[in-house]
């Protein structure tokens, strides 16, 4: 059972299913550094999902469909940054809010434009970016299998993840720009007695987060299932940001603290088709990855440390 | 304004020797409940130091925040070199060259300082935007070695000590190439000794052709350094003078309005049985390093012992093992003579030990709860304010009327937040609090910061009346008079360490000022030089 | 009161006036933070009418329907109790979580313990008379709430992990349980998943049955219950230790520590009275409506909560007003898809928006000074 268990594919899909958490996570990551707490990653993420499918099935363009996608995204993302930015609003709450409405403003969305609720009609979705080819006999075959699995058989949208992870991690400490997002997150009266504009590097760093859930989204209906379901994001989200915290809010942590929960959701997924041997019930293999966020947690988060101005709204004349 | 003034201090020319590089005309600004500054006209030249002198409220730092952009005024102009600027924000003071070292340092600790000092304004690389690492460390340096200002370029600024952050502080005004410095309290936070050296520091500025304005609450620095000194008092301008032209008494009358005592009258103590040990305690910070390293004090009945140092030795984590807030490591905690090393807060409250906290909004005061539950707190589990559980809301309310008439605190009604008192009224809450439950041992630490000098008389005079009652009070504060005038011990805290000892009134400032360094004199072993040094 | 003023001077004076100044400012933005939950509800119902005008329905019939559909009569009222019932509850749960600083995102999770709990014991607890089955059922209910809270309360109070996250995943943890319990252990018989039916003794009945005057509706004994319970919590709020400690560590955890108060402590335990809270809630919806437990057993009662106590600005009492709102939008949103042929999914936009505005206060102050600087504007003209 095992060699059915472990194969490249295994790999490759735990990448897949990471990807919109991961997304989120260094998304979050950037925006937590600015000081602004986002826990409407789940709702930017299924409005990216749901304008990204509804943009594509108009338009006949999943490429369309992305940045539909991201562009609602960023609407809702606007929402929260008005409100914890600008207003100096309970970010918690602003998020929560977003949250609610992001599922409500889909599913009314859904009955009125496909006249039911559930599941949209399907698109064909964005394939992989390479196209190598596989098979014969051998060692090299096989190796060559593996490589070609788990490293080349992406969809655009799930490297695009890879290098934003890799990008960020850099520039938040070579960069102009990583310094001064850096230091909002830490002391914005700093930032702002030296000229930095505390409001536009919150409003960027709150954009860059629904951007990349925007993203997520689209990875989601475009990429993977090819249509949209109410409430089809599942908590991933928040399963985000417990990995942002994992990854010690550097994005290149919150992207491989996300690959540990795609593997978790791999194989829950690979040992399902196994259930006549395992004979565990389904529910249980469901709530692995929501169980692994809390183990995580556990183990973690005291020893993590957070930015010191998390949450805090900051007003310039304070 | 202000004639009374004129009367005190022969005041002999009005306004800065040569042309103003800052000038500040008819300067309003309002807060809801304050008149901040109140038509306030104030000017600094090249080459001079100005010494901004008033109580804490009088509106020095507000007018300075006004200067420096971080507060707009409601009305009134700022002109530099001659010309009228608008300055709306930090950025624009700094375009027009003027720099702040803030009382409450404006740097990102996690950061190291050349981070810090080129934040902002970061030099970089071709590629836009990638900071050139190597030109900010040798810009720093340079500058750290023209102006004298030692500190290690990599450090973070969270290992350094309080007077190398100033520096830092300063270095980033320098960075921007600042013609106007303005430094507001900065010896709040020195020891004696740093507190040459900064006016050393200060001088070397000024002969460079800065111009230098200093807030500040305290008369005898404003006597030793300062050129030119403008007194503010209630948001206005109550004089202005030179030291030359003036004594300590009458710039204090300017000060507050009034007569004012400088020291307390206090009787000779009468100590009596030891009430508070603390033996061989050690404890660590938050951060998990040592933080008190092996401390024994007594307090006895009928004294007051005054612990004295630069902020961070440990004071504060010494007050927080006492008070079962922190857990001790090592060592132990009696009260007369029974140990309470172990105790949690509530039992050592219960116990007879108060705690006077030293920040009042963070730890002193819920500013949510209304006076009367503020007055509870602590005590809302024991009769007569609750029983079984259930709050005697009657028996609360009396006794805090009792408590608020008793303390004087000022305010409309018990029920109201409080969060709306004045800073001194909320003190005189805290003290209402935590004497009114008559504790054995009172544990006040900086007591009176932020205090006008009405409250800070007030505090003190509770402090002296709790130990003629027989009371035990142990006293931490940064406030180094504060300790000299209270104390009948008094001990100096250095790196979790009490390292000296002395009865009150026997010492100068200046002996307790070269324990507070650790009793190294010039040199802060824990402040490593450019080149190099130990790096926490 | 010591408000002799003896400093009689020209700067005293002017700091009295400052002072009054001060405290009409303050009544200034009391009164906004007492209008805001109206505002808050005019401004939400004002956006889920230009979106159902978007959309190409009328608005007006829409509201209309929708109110006929929970006011129209004694069996309409009678729904919009039926649903503003959990809701107070789980309205309740929220609300003391918020006093406490503590926000119980995941009280669906605890809901759906509490209801399987019920489920169970009132099974359990066939053939006892009601006087010892519903308290058990619902004592049952309430520790299975606690219990699933306590674990996430744990984690804040030991280590400080975010509530926000482990109640979330323990809200998805908990709805997999209770799944496959309803599916598997404790599964009827027959094919769908579901509990077996409660025994009489186990279930709350109707209001229209107890009191027989009133005209037959699906009400039952729970709003009672809810009303009850709301009196209860405002009391343990105001009244009692318990409920001091709670406020202070939700005001200010450092200055509550410094005054003896466990903040750990006090987190477990108010983090678990807000689970039992919301297990209550699954108690009522299973003895009063469903008699019985199964997977659709809950419309988001538990998110629906944090609206209700956000629109109560967590004030037990208003929870009460706040869950009937919410029932009655509820309870006339299929009226309204009936007659309007608008989506009842319209509903949970307007929910959101009132989380956004009231939990955003700024919003509406903001709004408000908006208006009035507008006003003074004209008024110059």
């Amino acid at each position: 059972m095992f060699a059915e268990v472990v194969t490249p594919e295994l790999f490759a899909s735990a990448v897949r299913l990471a990807t919109p958490i991961a997304l989120a996570a260094v998304g979050a990551s950037i925006c937590e550094r600015a000081g602004v707490v986002n826990i409407a990653m789940e709702g930017l993420m299924l409005i990216g999902a749901f304008s990204g499918m509804v943009t594509a099935l108009m338009t006949g363009s999943a490429w369309l469909g992305v940045i539909g996608a991201v562009t609602g995204a960023l609407i809702f993302a606007s929402l929260h940054a008005w409100a914890s930015v600008n207003l100096g609003a309970d970010q918690v709450i602003s998020g929560t809010a977003i949250n609610i409405l992001a599922l409500g403003t889909t599913g009314f969305l859904m009955e009125t434009i496909f006249g039911h609720p559930g599941t949209t009609d399907s698109v064909q979705t964005i394939g992989p970016v390479f196209d190598f080819p596989t098979g014969g006999e051998g060692p090299f075959a096989t190796v060559w299998l593996w490589i070609d699995t788990v490293f080349l058989s992406y969809t655009p949208i799930v490297y695009f993840g890879m290098f934003a992870a890799i990008f960020l991690t850099w520039a938040l400490y070579r960069t102009r720009w990583g310094l001064r997002l850096r230091s909002l997150g830490e002391h914005p009266r700093a930032a702002d007695t030296v000229g930095i504009n505390v409001l536009k590097g919150r409003w960027f760093a709150v954009l860059a987060s629904g951007f990349m859930s925007g993203l997520a989204g689209a990875n989601l209906t475009l990429e993977q299932v090819g249509s949209f379901t109410e409430g089809m994001t599942n908590g991933r989200g928040f399963i985000a940001l417990a990995a942002m915290i994992f990854g010690r809010w550097i994005p290149g942590g919150g992207y491989l603290a996300s690959l540990l929960f795609g593997f978790a959701d791999a194989l829950q997924l690979k040992l399902q088709l196994f259930s006549d041997i395992i004979r565990i019930p389904a529910q249980f293999f469901l709530m692995l990855p929501y169980l692994l966020t809390v183990i995580v947690l556990a183990g973690v988060v005291g020893r993590a440390v957070a930015p010191t101005a998390i949450g805090k709204p900051y007003s310039e004349k304070g | 304004m202000a004639p009374d003034a004129t009367l005190i201090c022969s005041a002999p020319e009005t306004g800065p020797a040569s042309a103003p590089i800052l000038e500040l005309r008819h300067i309003t600004k309002r807060f809801p409940g304050v008149l901040a500054n109140d038509d306030v006209s104030v000017a600094v030249a090249p080459g001079e130091v100005l010494a901004l002198l008033g109580e804490n409220g009088a509106g020095k730092s507000t007018l300075m925040n006004v200067a420096y952009g971080l507060l707009v005024a409601d009305s009134g102009e700022i002109l530099v070199n001659g010309e009228v600027v608008v300055i709306k924000a930090a950025r624009d003071a700094i375009k027009l060259r003027l720099g702040m070292v803030h009382q409450h340092f404006m740097l990102v600790e996690p950061l190291t300082v050349t981070e810090n000092i080129v934040l902002g304004l970061e030099p970089t690389s071709r590629f836009g935007g990638v900071i050139d690492r190597a030109t900010a460390r040798a810009r720093v340096i340079e500058l750290s070695h023209r102006y004298g200002l030692k500190v290690d370029p990599d450090a973070r600024v969270r290992d350094l000590s309080v007077g190398n952050q100033q520096r830092v502080e300063i270095l980033k005004a320098l960075y921007r190439d600042a013609r106007v410095l303005i430094l507001d309290e900065p010896t709040a936070v020195l020891t004696p000794q740093e507190v040459k050296e900064l006016f050393q520091i200060v001088r070397e500025l000024v002969s460079e052709g800065l111009a230098v304005v200093i807030i500040t609450h305290k008369l005898d620095e404003v006597m030793s350094f300062a050129d030119r000194i403008v007194v503010m008092r209630s948001g206005r301008i109550a004089g202005e003078t030179t030291p030359g032209a003036c004594d300590q008494a009458s710039l204090a009358r300017m000060m507050v309005g009034r007569e004012v005592v400088l020291r307390v009258e206090k009787s000779p103590s009468v100590p009596g049985d030891p009430l508070l040990e603390v033996r061989d305690l050690q404890v660590s910070d938050d951060r998990k390093l040592p933080a008190v390293k092996g401390v024994t004090l007594t307090v006895r009945a009928g004294e007051v012992v005054g612990i004295a140092g630069v902020d961070g030795n440990g004071q504060r984590e010494l007050v927080e093992t006492i008070m079962g807030l922190r857990r001790a490591s090592k060592g132990s905690i009696l009260l007369r003579g029974k140990d309470i090393t172990r105790d949690d807060t509530r039992r050592t409250i219960a116990s007879g030990v108060s705690h006077v906290p030293e920040d009042r909004h963070r730890r002193g005061l819920v500013l949510q709860f209304d006076l009367v539950e503020n007055i509870a707190l602590g005590d809302q589990r024991k009769r007569p304010f609750s029983r079984y559980g259930v709050l005697d809301r009657v028996a609360i309310n009396a006794e805090a009327r009792r408590r608020i008439a008793d303390y004087d605190v000022r305010t409309p009604s018990s029920h109201v937040a409080a969060a709306n008192l004045s800073g001194g009224n909320q003190q005189k809450l805290v003290l209402a609090r935590e004497i009114g439950r008559d504790p054995d041992v009172l544990i006040a630490a900086q007591p009176t910061r932020g205090l006008d000098v009405g409250a800070i008389e007030f505090v003190h005079r509770r402090i002296l009346a709790e130990r003629d009652r027989g009371k035990g009070v142990l006293l931490v504060s940064m406030e180094l008079e504060e300790v000299m005038s209270l104390s009948d011990r008094i001990l100096v805290m250095y790196g979790g360490l009490i390292v000296a000892e002395f009865e009150g009134g026997t010492v100068t400032d200046e002996e307790i000022g070269f324990f507070m360094m650790g009793g190294l004199g010039e040199h802060d072993p824990k402040s490593p030089d450019v080149s190099g040094g130990e790096d926490a | 009161m010591p408000e002799q003023v003896i400093d009689d001077s020209p700067e005293h004076r002017a700091q009295e006036a400052e002072r009054r100044f001060a405290l009409e400012q303050e009544r200034i933005r009391r009164l906004i933070r007492v209008a805001t939950p109206f505002i808050s509800v005019a401004i939400a119902i004002l956006l889920g009418s230009v979106v159902i005008a978007l959309s190409g329905k009328d608005p007006l019939l829409a509201f209309g329907a929708m109110f006929s559909g929970a006011f129209g009569g004694t069996r309409q009222i009678g729904e919009t109790l039926l649903r503003a019932t959990p809701l107070i509850f789980t309205g309740l749960a929220v609300a003391y979580g918020f006093r406490s600083g503590l926000f119980n995102i995941g009280a669906e999770g605890q809901l759906f313990l509490g209801g399987i709990a019920a489920a169970f014991v009132g099974v359990m607890l066939a053939g006892y008379p009601w006087m010892i089955s519903v308290p058990l059922v619902l004592l049952a209910a309430a520790l299975a709430g606690a219990a699933w809270a306590f674990i996430p309360a744990l984690m804040k109070a030991r280590i400080g992990a975010h509530e926000v996250i482990t109640t979330m995943m323990f809200s998805y943890i908990g709805r997999y349980v209770v799944s496959w319990i309803i599916a598997g252990p404790f599964k009827d018989k027959g094919q769908i998943p579901q509990t077996p039916e409660l025994p009489e003794t186990s279930q709350l009945p109707r209001l229209s049955d107890v009191f027989t005057f009133i005209e037959p509706n699906r009400a039952h004994l729970g709003i009672v219950l809810g009303i009850v319970l709301a009196v209860v919590v405002w009391w343990v709020l105001k009244y009692t230790v318990l409920g001091y400690e709670a406020r202070a560590v939700g005001f200010n955890p450092t200055a509550a520590q410094t005054g003896g108060i466990s903040v750990s402590m006090t987190t477990v335990k108010s983090l678990c009275i807000s689970g039992a809270l919301a297990g209550l809630a699954g108690a009522v919806e299973v003895m009063g409506v469903h008699h019985r437990m199964f997977d659709q057993f809950s419309s988001g009662f538990g998110f629906t909560g944090i609206a209700v106590a956000l629109l109560a600005k967590n004030n037990p009492i208003g929870v009460i007003a706040a869950a009937i709102l919410f029932g009655s939008l509820s309870a006339g949103a299929g009226t309204m898809q009936l007659e309007a042929g608008v989506s009842q999914k319209v509903i949970s936009v307007i929910q959101g928006t009132i989380i956004f505005l009231v939990g955003a206060e700024a919003i509406v102050s903001w709004a408000v000074k908006r208006i009035r600087s507008m006003k003074e504007a004209t008024d110059v003209r």
